[in-house]
């Protein structure tokens, strides 16, 4: 059985931070001209509308806190149905705490997860050529 | 920008059978409904000369329904949006009528939500989503595909800042089931809801349990909106706009990571200054009721309770009949139907018309209401009502 979830899609405006999650690094489309993050990517920057964007590499070494997280008790989606309880958290990077990236809290039981709780980005490799970025609590 | 305050009116109401599995068309329900609505004001399908619905490619069309109703209107339109919709195409309509285009307006949502194309998804192919979601790409691979799971991501962190429990969740439902109590057409009108019996139902997914997830159905809704002038010429009771806005905020309609603030915090400081009202000038309310915690968001966006108090106001028992607002008097959207919001814009109208006088589900002398409307916390709507 090959992996049952669904892979990141790739497009236009999201293609470098999918290529680098393959690398198990993180990109980050930046802003030049009001120099804000963007994220999710885009077509231009969601704070000024400005098409002068960039692409920063944070590197491999992810630390953040956890924003926010919800526990999921049921498959709201096909291929979760193994996965159940599932976290969602949205995750605050340390170094650069404007931005804040989604994915589900791995090797936790839901019990364990607060909001404040340090964690760091691990990557899981999905199928031969693709790795999905996922976050583990920080022993 | 004119002052369009108290000079246009909402004239007439309708809906069409609510159920679970209509047999039926989104157009056949949209049409009982747009003529349970022409009936309500009085006047004859050929009068509306505008028709307007909101829908997620789920309905029929302004222009369907137009033809089998036998008119030939000067204006149609159909929007793709959210639970904000309704404000924002009563305010299209002023602003066609304003400006002559045309001079009564019918506005529906009409939807097979439960045996059709149901919202929180279901049979949904994932790609078609990462495609057709803004950010999709970076939730559905984490199995986020539920406005369950995104409204609360931004419910725990709001509960985390403002001191909210979950039994303050579980006040908004037990509040709202018992108003269904009155209402012989919600779906959980004989099924009140105790607290306790709330707090031991286990979690879809936290801070919800079922409970706190608003209803699927199959259902539309009419509205019809006119000019103050004309209204004199309906058959039924007026109930005027004092003020309306929109907005939207909070960057992306799905992905957010800013959680501190939504735009319903920026429509109420507009919708009270445009009707020149304040918090405790409100005597009902109906407040956009996707889930619970929106609700208490609200609450504290519109001014009603302070931020860090909602909790308390909820659970002094003040939405309830005889509390300081009383609101979603129909039962709302977790326990009434669910039509995207239009049924809280009905009950609401009908409230202030005093339609329920005499009976228990009047609330007492009530003048002046709010209703709101909320798409997510990315964009909002609201309008405060008179009679």
């Amino acid at each position: 059985m090959g992996y049952q979830k669904p892979i990141p899609l790739k497009t236009q405006d999201n293609q470098p931070y999918w290529d680098a999650a393959d690398r198990h690094e993180l990109v980050i489309q930046k802003c030049e001209s009001c120099q804000s993050y963007s994220h999710p990517p885009g077509p231009a920057c969601a704070k000024c509308g400005s098409t002068e964007l960039s692409w920063q590499n944070l590197g491999s070494e992810i630390n953040g806190t956890v924003y926010s997280y919800v526990t999921s008790y049921r498959p709201f989606l096909p291929g979760f149905q193994d996965d159940l309880p599932l976290t969602i958290a949205i995750v605050e990077l340390e170094k650069t705490p404007a931005v804040r990236i989604i994915g589900n809290i791995l090797n936790c039981t839901p019990e364990d997860i607060q909001i404040g709780m340090p964690v760091k980005m691990a990557w899981q490799d999905i199928t031969d050529d693709r790795s999905l970025p996922q976050w583990i609590p920080v022993s | 920008m004119a002052n369009i305050k108290d000079r246009y009116a909402i004239v007439g109401v309708g809906e069409s059978e609510r159920s679970k599995n209509s047999g039926t068309t989104p157009l056949h329900l949209a049409l009982d409904a747009a003529r349970a609505a022409i009936q309500d004001a009085g006047l004859e399908a050929k009068d509306i000369d505008g028709f307007m619905s909101y829908s997620e490619n789920d309905s029929c069309t302004s222009h369907q329904l137009a033809t089998y109703l036998g008119v030939r209107p000067k204006y149609v339109k159909d929007i793709m949006g959210g639970g904000s919709s309704t404000e924002m195409l009563i305010a299209d309509a002023i602003g066609l009528i304003e400006t002559g285009q045309v001079q009564t307006v019918l506005i529906y949502r009409s939807m097979n939500g439960r045996s059709g194309v149901r919202m929180g998804g279901g049979g949904w192919d994932v790609n078609m989503l990462q495609s057709a979601i803004e950010g999709g790409s970076f939730i559905i691979p984490y199995g986020a595909g539920s406005p369950g799971q995104w409204f609360g991501l931004f419910a725990t962190r709001h509960m985390h800042e403002t001191g909210l429990t979950k039994e303050h969740l579980g006040h908004v439902c037990v509040s709202f089931y018992e108003h269904a109590q009155r209402n012989p057409k919600a779906y959980f009108y004989g099924k009140p809801l105790t607290m306790e019996e709330y707090l031991h139902t286990p979690a879809l997914s936290t801070p919800f349990n079922k409970h706190d997830f608003c209803l699927e159905s199959d259902e539309a809704n009419a509205i019809i909106v006119t000019s103050a002038e004309r209204a004199k010429d309906c058959k039924s009771r007026p109930v005027y706009i004092m003020g309306i806005a929109a907005r939207q905020c909070v960057s992306h309609a799905h992905y957010w990571s800013d959680l501190s603030e939504v735009a319903s915090d920026y429509v109420a400081a507009d919708v009270y200054k445009k009707a020149g009202v304040k918090p405790s000038d409100l005597h009902v309310a109906s407040i956009y009721d996707c889930y619970s915690w929106v609700v208490l968001r609200q609450l504290e966006a519109y001014g009603i309770a302070p931020r860090g108090e909602v909790g308390n106001f909820v659970a002094e028992g003040n939405l309830r009949m005889g509390g300081k607002l009383p609101s979603n008097t129909a039962g709302g959207m977790l326990s009434e139907g669910y039509t995207h919001g239009m049924n809280n814009v009905l009950e609401i109208v009908r409230q202030i018309r005093h339609d329920y006088k005499g009976t228990d589900r009047q609330v007492e002398n009530c003048e002046i209401g709010l209703c709101t409307g909320w798409a997510g916390p990315d964009i909002a709507g609201a309008m405060i009502l008179r009679n």
